[in-house]
């Protein structure tokens, strides 16, 4: 029965720009998409390690302009340089992760937000490569054919089943980490750090493992965000803001859980977005309004309370 | 590194570092000790400044008041802010953990600057005051005068604040309830009450220091965001907690910053901060003397 909803699901979502052709709805179910890789990318550590990172817009940025670069300097054709674009964020969490795993809790959480400050100022003062604040534009995308037809890049559709593969493979890449070993270990070290380590987990390691995946999805929502856009400036993918949107996202949606970053995305992505549409600025009011309703009301997320109201059988080890 | 730089231009900038620092101080000693009393990490400290710039900007505009003069009205008024918050918005939640107050005041912080760039729009403003155009020149050393006057009011404030933490009973019950907050609580000390107070009074100093800001900076309703970001530099390199150190880590980082740009580099002068800023959270986590809590 759940296999069937799931793909009854899936088949709808992969539907729903021909069901609704509105540019300004494709756009939105475009935003909608990349923010829930992003708030599941956050998720995969915030949510099984429970190490808040204030900095994942680095890995966001870092994505962004590898595709960007690679695209520009070297020719590499977007969907590859979106796929290096996520394995070098990968690559570049591996010392941020081994630095800052040393503090725990809010100092971690500094320490991120440090991190990405400074990554933010070398992408900004490295003009040779990031073309510093000017940023970098793409003018025309290369020509693709799928099953004998030209992609119209003019339309949105192309790049709302870009997203749609993306946001698939983060939310299946939660579920299975969510029963894999490595997860209990995640969970393990989110409950109690210090018996994790005395029952002989890394600590350490798992944590950077985790932070490492997080970046990775981070990086291929980067990667696609600069391709969407086609113009990238450092303050647009490094800012403060995007890391803090993540994290409002997976933790309003539901930590922990596979849908909390899908369902954090639809509730507070729509509410911006069209907020967005007719008042042009401010459109995070929401975000903060209900980060605070949901850290005082439900800890738990959107869907964390619906899991429970339905009464699914709950455990932590077995999110669904 | 690069060429010599003549003598004038270090003093100089110990000056304008000095100078800067003295506010980069009263915020950091309002952050502080929220965290001290209440162990609350206040992300939404750097927009409480920003609403202090902004009340500085409205008195000068609408009611013709001089920017300085009006931290009469502010100081108090941001007070009666910080209690409301406190006693509204985070007194449920701090029981709740660090890490989920953080996460609120982040909410929170996004909330205020949102509203503030919704209702003020996100255009940059500036005061200009009439008898600042011509900054000050004793030795041969450019001291603009609203920098100057923010320093002086901003000594006298943190001094009368450094008074009231250690004459005052209230004071005293404070740094207690910062030190042992289950001692002094059996002690006496109405440690709930601290809390506001402490709230109140960080939330008013960080506001103060908005208002004696607004003439010598930019207003722009995010400008909280990288302030908030300087300030846990602030507060982590002086040690978490500590006021002594708040003050000096204030000085530190506006020294760091005006010579950075002049011996380092000028694009990456705030670089220099967070770069010092993590290499003391790992190595020397109480602060550089030694003297927070971690």
């Amino acid at each position: 029965m759940r296999k069937i909803t799931l793909a009854a699901l899936i088949i709808l979502l992969l539907a729903a720009p021909w069901i609704i052709a509105k540019p300004f709805f494709v756009h939105l179910m475009i935003m909608v998409l990349m923010w829930t890789v992003l708030g599941a990318s956050w998720n995969l550590l915030g949510g099984f390690t429970g190490q808040v990172s204030f900095g994942h817009a680095t890995f966001l940025g870092a994505g962004a302009y590898t595709m960007m670069i690679l695209y520009l300097k070297l020719g590499i054709d977007p969907w590859y340089g979106i796929i290096i674009g996520g394995l070098v964020a990968a690559l570049i969490a591996l010392p941020i992760g081994y630095i800052c795993f040393r503090l725990r809790g809010p100092y971690f959480a500094l320490s991120t937000l440090a991190v990405a400050e400074i990554i933010r100022l070398i992408a900004l003062n490295w003009e040779s490569l990031t073309a510093g604040p000017v940023g970098l534009l793409i003018t025309n995308l290369p020509k693709v054919s799928f099953l004998g037809k030209a992609i119209n890049w003019e339309s949105k559709t192309p790049f709302f089943y870009i997203a749609a593969i993306i946001a698939l493979g983060a939310l299946f890449a939660t579920a299975v980490i969510s029963r894999s070993r490595l997860g209990a270990y995640l969970l393990a070290v989110r409950e109690d750090i210090d018996s994790a380590e005395a029952i002989g987990i890394n600590t350490v390691q798992v944590q950077v493992a985790a932070l490492s995946l997080s970046a990775f999805f981070a990086g291929l929502a980067g990667g696609f965000y600069a391709m969407y856009l086609r113009y990238i400036e450092p303050d647009a993918v490094f800012s403060i803001a995007l890391s803090v949107e993540m994290v409002f996202i997976a933790v309003v949606g539901g930590l922990t859980t596979v849908a909390g970053p899908l369902i954090g995305a639809i509730f507070l992505v729509t509410l911006g977005e069209t907020f967005r549409e007719h008042f042009q600025v401010g459109h995070l009011i929401f975000y903060g309004f209900f980060m605070m309703v949901a850290i005082r009301y439900m800890p738990e997320g959107i869907w964390g309370k619906v899991r429970i109201w339905i009464k699914k059988p709950v455990t932590a080890g077995n999110p669904s | 590194m690069g060429q010599p730089v003549k003598m004038e231009t270090f003093v100089q900038s110990v000056v304008s570092g000095i100078l800067t620092g003295s506010l980069y101080a009263m915020i950091g000693v309002g952050l502080t000790i929220i965290f001290g009393v209440m162990r609350i990490i206040n992300m939404a400290h750097g927009d409480m400044v920003m609403l202090g710039m902004y009340g500085s900007f409205w008195a000068y505009t609408i009611l013709k008041i001089d920017p300085f003069l009006s931290i009469i009205i502010w100081f108090p008024a941001a007070f009666i802010l910080g209690f409301l918050i406190y006693r509204f918005l985070l007194k449920k939640i701090v029981p709740a953990g660090e890490l989920n107050t953080l996460l609120y005041t982040a909410g929170l912080s996004l909330f205020v600057a949102n509203l503030a760039l919704f209702i003020w729009t996100g255009d940059y403003r500036t005061i200009k005051l009439d008898y600042a155009v011509i900054p000050l020149r004793p030795f041969g050393i450019a001291v603009p005068i609203p920098l100057a006057i923010a320093f002086g009011m901003a000594i006298m404030i943190t001094v009368a604040l450094y008074w009231f933490l250690v004459r005052t009973p209230t004071g005293r019950a404070i740094r207690a309830t910062s030190q042992e907050p289950e001692a002094a609580a059996l002690m006496g000390v109405d440690v709930d009450r601290m809390a506001v107070i402490t709230f109140a009074l960080g939330t008013a100093l960080a506001c103060g220091a908005g208002v004696l800001l607004a003439p010598s900076l930019y207003l722009y309703p995010t400008v909280g965001e990288i302030l908030v970001a300087k300030c846990f530099v602030i507060v982590v390199l002086g040690g978490l907690g500590s006021v002594p150190g708040a003050i000096a880590g204030g000085v530190l980082l506006g020294l760091v910053e005006s010579l950075g740009a002049v011996y380092v580099s000028v694009p990456y002068k705030d670089a220099i901060g967070f770069v010092i800023f993590l290499l003391v959270l790992l190595f020397r986590p109480s602060g550089l003397f030694g003297v927070g809590k971690s």
